[in-house]
């Protein structure tokens, strides 16, 4: 379906969470928003009671302030031309003493405006009686002076509202009242809510009462005369003239959907105006809008203003298809044969991990991938759009965390203790083994949406990044260990991914006859002996580290001088080198005579130096005495190299 | 039947705008193409005005993917702007598609042999069309090639139904209609195993009027007839 239709379906289907208030982890309130409302946050709180009096009023505290509020079209995109919401609003608004107590108002008659326009829903047929006693008690003019009264608003001498508090000289006790806690500028700017009590009624707060939304959606809704074929609904419904913004965030400017052709002959030529070309109802705007707001601030992640959003339109929760399956998975223990677990067992875990989400019986249901971007301030894009079945979304992303996996070490468990655990990589991750820690927020969100069609429609990784993940994996010196590993380990995942076919795993395969992968085991049978015979104390890097990036270009050349430098390490470990020797010759022998040149390595040299060195440390049955030289290392991610040796 | 041509169109990006995104300069594609887009690459292939092309059918093949990339539009006035436009990726269509004579062509009556046009037809498609193509915008270029409607493996053969809600069906044209206004016309879409069958122009009931026109006359003087360009080519009385 269309996004717009997706989204008003998605809005249809949860309208029990309309008016709910959930917080973010932040702190921050949202909520899915009725139609013809928007939020605000408000700073004065008055309260009413059923006739219209004064009762009393409060300062609201910043973290309550956020307020369903009705409101227009015309005022959702009021800028400098006063135009007021229906119910509640700014003291220049609502209060018909704001004049007497801050100066004219010149040119506009906002209180005028404001007190004409609740005239006409309280005498309208979806009036509402605590609606009305707020247009009763406003009609009196005396807000300000009753607040002033009740000293939430405070006044100079002349009886204008303060700009500013002032410390008063040789009154240090004085607090500082709260409505200047609360407001950034000066107090004329406040913005007042309403409640009415009325006895033997539950919900005073008229910003959560559903009674008076639907009363202002039923009123505004007739107001809205014209009709329009909707080309979402294709029915003849009122339409939508203006669409909203704020989208991404509060601070956002951008629409979706705006028209504008004063200049650019964006749609010019067979259309007059930017209707003929197209028109929303105002309904299914406001209803997809909102959808997309509340979508957007529950289960969104966002990137340099790129939003990477995924959900379900009957059934929100979805697995984030960017998002490794660590919190699911087994967790490896660190001395077992940690990385051995066949291809079967890791499918098996990915199912188990993945099986939460699946539902049966709902071969109709839907999951809906969207990232939104903008270009210019002004407009908002729709970047990537893709709208699956959720069954098959659920059987790629189980297919990608199947074949696009190894055995890493840089995520913590709850006891904050680097754990192993086999799986596929967040794309986050793979972002910074492609480009490297440092890489900007541009570069990163250009891969993530890059990589998204790779795991929701099982495309191939784009082979710059597993090349550049490559290069960078092939060059340790240049990093710190722990994020050496980190990128290997991913680099690994990545090649493994595109030789999705062979189905490489992390445990040794010692029958593979190709020149690369032997060539990396080569180069860990070095690195794995240098290290032991270096001892527990040297942590400087080994040769076949330190020439790992040119062996990977010149393996022939490289591989001739990693082995005379080996050579007093063999003759430092004296018998304790036969096991190693032994197995150098067995892979090298393995090695035809004509693979052994300096054309450059493939990927998959790091798959078999990877899986080479795993073996060899977690090698339990071995015949050498080489035990107690781990070189345990305070970084616990490179314990990669130095645990279980018993 | 007689008439008829079917076809296989694909290419590497496709933008069929949607309507609601383009009046603000971010371009987003819809899922599938609309029947005035086909109708537009058969009209390249072929076409003339004493005959109007009706679209059958289309069936899906590629998997539905979209893709964005970073515009350049032109600023008449001068100056940059940069727009985000988001196209389907790799698309590969079939199309069953068939003409009729333009009734409200009573002008270019001397022109209507069937047989001649459908020949014709036929072998622009197995020419590639005989102007360039191009799927929804000027810069996805598309390539035809004949085919068997339903040969080959599609990505949607085994999906029983997929709704994509109302999307526009195309706009109708005083030269096509009669009346001297434009008409745009919008119709639910439903794709069940990936294919569309669309209906004809006249019987959407959602059409709203979106400006006026007039026919543009064709004559003997602007427009040479088939039976002509015949007689022209095989003058040696060899036959067709």
């Amino acid at each position: 379906m269309s996004w717009l239709a997706n989204l008003s379906k998605t809005y249809d289907n949860h309208t029990e969470a309309i008016g709910n208030f959930e917080k973010k982890r932040n702190g921050r309130e949202y909520a899915l928003i009725p139609i013809s409302h928007t939020t605000q946050s408000a700073h004065i709180e008055v309260i009413l009671n059923g006739k219209g009096v004064f009762l009393r009023a409060k300062v609201i505290e910043k973290e309550e302030g956020s307020t369903i509020i009705p409101c227009t079209e015309a005022a959702a995109s009021r800028t400098s031309a006063p135009v007021p919401y229906p119910l509640f609003d700014k003291l220049m608004y609502v209060a018909g003493d704001y004049e007497q107590y801050v100066g004219e108002v010149k040119k506009h008659t906002p209180h005028a405006d404001y007190l004409e326009q609740l005239r006409a829903w309280c005498t309208s047929a979806y009036s509402n009686r605590k609606v009305e006693s707020v247009y009763q008690y406003l009609q009196k003019g005396t807000l300000i002076a009753d607040l002033v009264e009740y000293k939430v608003l405070w006044t100079d001498r002349q009886r204008k509202l303060l700009d500013k508090w002032v410390q008063e000289e040789g009154d240090e006790s004085k607090e500082k009242p709260d409505i200047f806690k609360v407001i950034a500028s000066d107090q004329s700017s406040a913005f007042v809510r309403f409640a009415v009590y009325i006895p033997g009624d539950t919900e005073p707060r008229l910003w959560r009462d559903r009674e008076v939304q639907q009363s202002f959606i039923d009123f505004y809704n007739e107001q809205l005369a014209e009709k329009d074929l909707c080309y979402v609904t294709g029915e003849q419904l009122p339409f939508a003239d203006k669409h909203a913004s704020r989208i991404r965030n509060s601070g956002d400017k951008t629409k979706l959907i705006s028209a504008n052709d004063s200049s650019g002959f964006t749609f010019r030529g067979r259309f007059r105006t930017g209707r003929d070309a197209a028109s929303v109802s105002y309904e299914v705007s406001q209803k997809a809008h909102n959808a997309l707001k509340w979508l957007i601030d529950r289960q969104s992640f966002t990137l340099d203003g790129k939003v990477f959003l995924v959900w379900g339109t009957d059934r929100l929760e979805v697995p984030d298809p960017a998002e490794d399956l660590f919190d699911y998975l087994k967790e490896e223990e660190d001395d077992s044969s940690a990385g051995d677990i066949s291809h079967r067992e890791h499918a098996l875990e990915v199912r188990k991990a993945l099986s939460g989400y699946r539902y049966d019986g709902e071969y109709k249901s839907n999951v809906v991938i969207m990232t939104l971007d903008a270009a210019t301030p002004g407009r908002l894009s729709i970047v990537y759009y893709r709208d699956m079945n959720r069954e098959l979304f659920m059987n790629q992303l189980q297919h990608w965390h199947e074949t696009c996996f190894w055995r890493h070490r840089y995520r913590k468990n709850e006891n904050d203790k680097y754990v192993a655990f086999t799986g596929a990589p967040a794309t986050k991750d793979i972002a910074f083994a492609a480009y490297g820690p440092r890489a900007s927020d541009k570069v990163v969100k250009g891969l993530l949406e890059r990589m998204l069609p790779c795991i929701v429609d099982g495309r191939a990784i784009p082979i710059d990044i597993v090349r550049s993940a490559i290069s960078r994996a092939s060059n340790p010196v240049g990093m710190e260990p722990w994020e050496w590993e980190k990128t290997l380990s991913i680099a690994c995942a990545l090649v493994n991914k595109t030789k999705e076919k062979e189905g490489f795993r992390v445990s040794l395969n010692k029958q593979l006859e190709d020149r690369s992968y032997l060539f990396g085991r080569m180069l860990a049978i070095a690195d794995v002996l240098e290290r032991r015979a270096l001892g527990r104390e040297e942590r400087r890097a080994t040769n076949a580290i330190r020439y790992m990036n040119a062996f990977a270009q010149r393996p022939g050349r490289t591989w001739r001088i990693i082995q005379s430098n080996l050579q007093p390490y063999q003759a430092r470990m004296g018998t304790d080198a036969r096991y190693y020797n032994g197995l150098l010759d067995e892979v090298g022998s393995m090695l035809k005579t004509e693979d052994f040149t300096d054309a450059p390595l493939s990927g998959l040299y790091l798959l078999g130096f990877y899986s080479q060195r795993h073996d060899l440390y977690t090698k339990k049955d071995k015949g050498d005495t080489t035990q107690g030289q781990d070189s345990e290392q305070d970084n616990n991610q490179d314990s990669e190299q130095d645990d279980t040796e018993e | 039947m007689r008439n008829q041509i079917e076809f296989e169109v694909s290419g590497k990006y496709a933008l069929f705008t949607d309507p609601l995104t383009k009046i603000g300069g971010e371009k987003f594609s819809y899922q599938v193409p609309t029947y005035q887009a086909l109708k537009g690459i058969v009209e390249s292939i072929y076409w003339k005005p004493t005959i109007i092309w009706y679209i059958d059918e289309v069936r899906i093949m590629n998997v539905i993917q979209t893709e964005s990339k970073g515009i350049r539009p032109i600023e008449y006035n001068g100056g940059n702007t940069l727009a985000y436009y988001t196209y389907l990726k790799d698309v590969k269509y079939r199309v069953r598609a068939y003409f009729d004579f333009n009734p409200h062509r009573e002008d270019l009556v001397y022109d209507r042999n069937e047989h001649k046009h459908h020949n014709i037809a036929k072998r622009s498609v197995q020419a590639g069309g005989r102007r360039d193509i191009f799927l929804g915008t000027r810069e996805c270029q598309g390539y035809v090639e004949p085919c068997d409607f339903n040969e080959g493996k599609g990505f949607y053969d085994e999906v029983p139904e997929v709704d994509f809600g109302h999307m526009v069906h195309g706009i109708s044209y005083p030269d096509e209609t009669g009346r001297p206004e434009r008409e745009t016309r919008l119709w639910p879409v439903k794709m069940e195993r990936g294919i569309i069958r669309f209906i004809r122009p006249e019987a959407c009931v959602l059409t709203r009027k979106t400006g006026e026109g007039a026919a543009k006359a064709f004559g003997s003087e602007n427009m040479e007839s088939v039976d002509h360009l015949h007689e022209q080519l095989f003058a040696e009385g060899e036959k067709a």
